[in-house]
């Protein structure tokens, strides 16, 4: 018992770092949007690390995957309406999210991670813009015009509890989706999923070489990472938000965030989306605020600075400098 | 050493916007009206938010100075206007709306630009009973979803070329057969809707209707289809890009249509210099634009309340409130008509109440330097009226409505091969 707590014991920062935000949120008035907005970009950046930090591919298309989530909630809702199913049809949503993305991982995991560095990165924006495309000239799914189902949700749940399910319950499930990130993480990096990943992240050939299938876990690395964008596009992209428009959900602008913050924070470790993400949230939100219109200006070589400092992230540079005291087992 | 200097200076910087992120809302006095606007003051939208910011900072400039604030019970208040930038992000927008209502106690909250984002920050204001006032998404299915305090100050897509078809009525009657050829995006697809839709109404004969793809390079074939049609005029436009490339490919095709009206091209200066005497006679429909001739006396004539500053009044308040050389377009004028139907809305309900407020907006009509404001009782604009311009000897003249006219309009416009000899549209 006392070895299997002191292996995971890395997700307990993790825990309570989610848990101070989730108190914060409810505690501190004007606060909960502002920790939902935090939540999100944990989430992302947890749910990105899984395939990045661990393999050390750059997937650049990594919104098409939250975008098909978004997708399949929202068809979802939209085809159910009406039914009677009420709050089943957000379950059928998230297993229709779920089959998306995974779907899409699989079919872009299994051809694209043959290639390599800048040729899969460029292949997974194909696949990103690919994906936007057909959806507007095939006018599938409402096309360009896209979704919106504020309407439908109020006839499915009521408008009192659509309401709150926008403003409330849909954060509370973007931080179950980053808890759940965190700890399939500490899992893999726990397992021999872990290990192999490791191996093919250091060197791919070598790996191959010691009898890895190294194909087999990276698609496996896609695939979850990909279901847990799923997972946070149906939350809080539809269900926080009852509509949808192709060139927002598909905005590679929502990728680069994912890198930054991975980056920032520490690629392949369990605290560093974290991190990276309140980092990020924090201090676009602060600047925002203070010196509206110039907070870019201002936070771009912010980043520079904390990359320079942390050439591992900050995750990265506190394991490096702590790792080998009382404190490390705790900073993965 | 360097390094361990950089760390700290770095730890010092996370801990000084750690203590801004809980430092309390700013004071503001308490007897004034509070406006919360989660602006587009960078990201994709950074234009048209600079525009709608410098508008509204005008309009409330012109209600505390010149109207001398707003009136409730006898008593005077002051304006005053709060604004943060959502970076044109949706996440932004959620979370700077739930500190402008919970931290800074906000009376109303103006929408960020887009239809998108003015959806995404509805479920906040509405789960906070707050008047929520859209002056840069036109999307029509907003008002569709059953939300009680969205207020419309744009002009819904679906009402784009209305103007256009009824000035074509009034002044061709017998010109029956149009064609439409919009843009493949969310926006231009819900013009397109409305001016099908209207243009049936009216009873004309679309005898062609297709979109094309963003950032299309080639038009050829569809205005080939198009040609074959045989159409009166051509209504369409999406983007600055396409609309140019539109006018430019017909010209090269020699394809003559009495009126060519686009959108989000034809109004632009950009266009004229673009195509030069090609874009004579080409019209576009807009919100606002500067000239427009909405005055008292208009207001009058349409037995309307007026309020607000003239247009020259506005353009000399936007350029006060932003950069001297920036020129104030239709976003400006839109987010500061929305100032002064809000401030006409406390006033007619005598209290902030955002339920109040939203009644009295919804019993509220007049006319302001921007034109007309009417909603229905979804909260869709119905009263604004949007504007047609049209390229008359290299000038951009309004010519619909005939309340804003300084210009009869040239129908049919001169053919492409008159305009190659140098003829310009010039009305009679």
């Amino acid at each position: 018992m006392m070895r299997t707590l002191d292996k995971y014991a890395a997700i307990f920062p993790v825990l309570v770092v989610y848990a101070v935000l989730f108190l914060l949120g409810l505690n501190m008035s004007g606060m909960w949007q502002l920790m939902a907005t935090l939540l999100f970009y944990c989430a992302l950046g947890q749910a990105f690390n899984i395939f990045l930090g661990m393999t050390g591919y750059v997937d650049f298309g990594y919104v098409a995957f939250v975008g098909m989530g978004t997708y399949g909630m929202a068809v979802t809702i939209t085809s159910l309406a009406g039914t009677g199913l009420g709050g089943l049809t957000i379950i059928a949503g998230y297993i229709m999210a779920l089959a998306f993305s995974g779907l899409l991982s699989l079919a872009v995991g299994a051809v694209a991670l043959r290639l390599r560095g800048a040729y899969f990165a460029i292949a997974t924006i194909g696949v990103n813009e690919g994906l936007r495309f057909l959806i507007e000239g095939t006018n599938l799914w409402g096309g360009s015009g896209g979704i919106i189902f504020t309407r439908q949700l109020n006839d499915i749940l009521g408008k009192d509890a659509s309401s709150a399910l926008a403003t409330f319950w849909a954060d509370v499930l973007v931080l179950i989706i980053a808890v759940l990130a965190a700890i399939t993480t500490i899992v893999y990096m726990r397992s021999k999923i872990g290990y192999a990943l490791t191996a093919l992240r250091e060197d791919e050939d070598a790996a191959k070489v010691m009898g890895i299938n190294v194909t087999m876990f990276k698609i496996l690395a896609f695939m979850t990472s990909a279901c847990f964008a799923g997972l946070l596009g149906a939350t809080a992209w539809a269900l926080k938000t009852p509509y949808v428009f192709p060139p927002e959900v598909f905005e590679i602008h929502y990728t680069i965030e994912a890198i930054i913050i991975v980056m920032l924070g520490g690629a392949g470790t369990l605290l560093g989306p974290v991190a990276g993400g309140l980092i990020y949230g924090i201090g676009k939100y602060v600047l925002s605020i203070v010196l509206p219109g110039f907070q870019l200006l201002i936070f771009a070589p912010l980043i520079i600075i904390i990359i320079v400092a942390f050439p591992d992230g900050v995750v990265g540079g506190i394991r490096n400098k702590f790792g080998h005291t009382a404190l490390g087992r705790f900073i993965l | 050493m360097m390094k361990h200097v950089a760390e700290r200076c770095l730890a010092a910087l996370l801990a000084g916007l750690c203590l801004l992120l809980f430092a309390p809302g700013t004071g503001l006095a308490q007897s004034s009206i509070v406006i919360g606007h989660p602006a587009c003051l960078s990201g994709k939208y950074a234009k048209a938010g600079e525009q709608a910011v410098g508008g509204i900072k005008a309009c409330v400039q012109w209600v505390n100075q010149e109207y001398g604030g707003i009136s409730i019970d006898g008593e005077k208040h002051k304006l005053e206007y709060k604004v943060y930038d959502s970076e044109s992000k949706k996440e932004s927008v959620t979370s700077l709306i739930g500190r402008l209502i919970t931290v800074d106690k906000v009376d109303v909250v103006f929408s960020a630009y887009s239809s998108g984002l003015t959806l995404r920050g509805a479920p906040i204001t509405e789960s906070h009973n707050m008047l929520y006032m859209d002056h840069g998404g036109a999307n029509n299915k907003i008002f569709e979803q059953g939300f009680d305090y969205v207020v419309q100050t744009i002009g819904p897509a679906t009402s784009y070329h209305k103007g256009t078809l009824d000035m074509i009525k009034q002044i061709a009657p017998e010109d029956k057969r149009v064609a439409l050829a919009y843009e493949d995006s969310e926006f231009a697809r819900m013009v397109m809707e409305g001016a099908e839709n209207y243009a049936e109404e009216l009873g004309f004969n679309v005898v062609f209707k297709r979109t094309y793809p963003s950032g299309v390079n080639d038009l050829t074939p569809l205005l080939n289809a198009m040609k074959a049609a045989d159409p009166d005029f051509v209504l369409g436009g999406g983007h600055y890009e396409d609309g140019q490339l539109f006018c430019s490919q017909m010209a090269d095709m020699d394809f003559n249509v009495k009126a060519l009206s686009l959108i989000a091209s034809a109004t632009l200066p950009a266009f004229y210099e673009a195509l030069g005497t090609n874009a004579e006679g080409v019209m576009g429909p807009s919100h606002w634009e500067m000239g427009v001739t909405f005055s008292e006396e208009s207001a009058k004539e349409k037995g309307l309340p007026w309020i607000g500053p003239s247009q020259e009044e506005f353009i000399s308040l936007f350029k006060e409130n932003t950069d001297k050389n920036m020129k104030p377009d239709y976003h400006a004028a839109e987010a500061g008509a929305q100032v002064l139907a809000y401030a006409l809305g406390v006033e007619k309900a005598g209290s902030t109440d955002s339920d109040k407020v939203r009644k009295a907006l919804g019993d509220l009509e007049f006319m302001s330097f921007y034109g007309g404001w009417d909603v229905n009782e979804n909260g869709m604009q119905v009263g604004h009226t949007m504007v047609n311009i049209q390229w008359q000897d290299s000038k951009r003249a309004l010519v619909w409505p005939e309340s804003a006219q300084t210009s009869k309009p040239v129908y049919p416009m001169p053919t492409f091969q008159e305009k190659d000899q140098g003829a310009v549209a010039v009305p009679e």
